[in-house]
């Protein structure tokens, strides 16, 4: 239902194309161009250090809303290697530009609304306790677990020379009763080549995007710790082309006992104007 | 740990550093940059300002009242955008492609 959807928007959409960030978990400043609608699937293929691999992915519709409020509608699914699929939830977030004009350090206020379930394995953030545990439970056992969850971010970010470099403070809570767990991301980005060619390209600099990612959890609060966290650094490329549709890939280490060994994300993504 | 530490000094020394806009477009008068502004246009601007910048959901960029922008007010424009009025800002584009932007910009004849 959902792909159906986002096809009938694809087909109504007029191209349009931002100059897009390599960042799967990571938020920059940057907002949705008003009108415009992003239509994107984003695989995570995430690797325990015990236990089945497993596949999870993630539709996500975004629209410009205004020049400064980006919302987000995402719809979640998983499957292992071992085990039945499912569909696992869906998320629904905001982002608020707080000062009008660009500075050298931008803040951008996020907040989502989760109602998934524990088969959830997106991992769009890594917050609390977070282990690769979470990711070894059955699909069939870990999708009767309700998770209702708010969580809210301080995005901080900046551009400088062509470098973007931003930072994600992050407080997740779910709404059963559980304390606030915290995390963040950091990350940096460039294109490969500043200036445009004065034609048409696919594979010319211009269009690449290299990134650089570590994100993870730090504990819960009363209780702000590394011990027990995971943590995980990631690499990425965005490649956009010039119709609108923009390819990205991240593989992630994990850097400590309690990370998965590893996470590879896939991207695909389709902008256009709609308004 | 390290490397967030690290990458956080960054941001800060970034966020330190803001740079002058120079008093004059270092793309003007290059046909590359504007044949490049105009790709560069028809990516990202043509939607809301008219393929041909005559205006369509937004005002016309042909006008004189834009036209007569000094290169630097256009660049902070792109730059900074009017949000509240619904003027994205451009900054995730490098300066030197909003350079490129105001070179084809320049080239378009008044109305």
């Amino acid at each position: 239902m959902g792909l159906l959807l986002a096809l009938l928007l694809c087909a109504t959409a007029r191209p349009a194309r931002a100059q897009e960030s390599p960042y799967f978990v990571l938020y920059d400043h940057h907002m949705e161009e008003p009108g415009n609608l992003e239509i994107s699937l984003s695989p995570v293929l995430a690797s325990p250090r015990n236990g089945p691999r497993s596949l999870a992915t993630s539709l996500e519709l975004e629209y410009g809303t205004t020049a400064w409020w980006t919302s987000s509608l995402y719809l979640d699914g998983a499957s292992a290697t071992a085990g039945p699929s499912a569909f696992t939830g869906f998320r629904l977030e905001n982002r608020f530009r707080l000062l009008m004009h660009e500075h050298p350090v931008n803040p951008v206020f996020y907040v989502e609304l989760a109602d998934t379930n524990g088969a959830d394995r997106v991992a769009k953030e890594i917050v609390g306790f977070d282990s690769w545990r979470d990711f070894a439970e059955p699909i069939r056992e870990a999708r009767t677990e309700t998770e209702r969850e708010v969580e809210t971010k301080l995005i901080l970010s900046g551009n400088r020379r062509g470098w973007n470099v931003a930072a994600n403070a992050i407080a997740e809570k779910n709404l059963a009763g559980a304390p606030w767990e915290l995390g963040y991301a950091v990350g940096t980005s460039r294109p490969l080549a500043l200036a445009a060619q004065p034609f048409e390209c696919h594979l010319c600099r211009e269009n690449f995007t290299l990134g650089l990612e570590m994100y993870g959890g730090l504990g819960e609060a009363g209780n702000l710790t590394l011990s027990q966290t995971s943590h995980y650094l990631a690499a990425s490329v965005a490649w956009s082309l010039p119709n609108g549709i923009t390819l990205r890939l991240s593989p992630a280490r994990g850097l400590t006992q309690t990370s998965n060994r590893s996470f590879v994300r896939f991207g695909i993504s389709y902008e256009g104007h709609i308004r | 740990m390290r490397i967030a530490a690290f990458t956080l000094v960054l941001l800060v020394v970034t966020a330190c550093a803001s740079a002058p806009i120079p008093a004059r477009n270092p793309y003007a008068n290059r046909p590359e940059a504007v044949q490049a502004g105009a790709k560069l246009f028809l990516q990202h601007c043509a939607a809301c300002h008219g393929a041909d910048a005559s205006g369509h959901a937004a005002p016309s960029l042909r006008r004189a009242a834009v036209q007569s922008l000094p290169d630097p007010a256009l660049f902070s424009f792109i730059t900074n955008g009017a949000l509240r009025r619904g003027m994205p800002s451009w900054a995730q584009l490098p300066d030197e492609r909003r350079w490129q932007l105001i070179a084809y910009l320049r080239s378009l004849h008044d109305d």
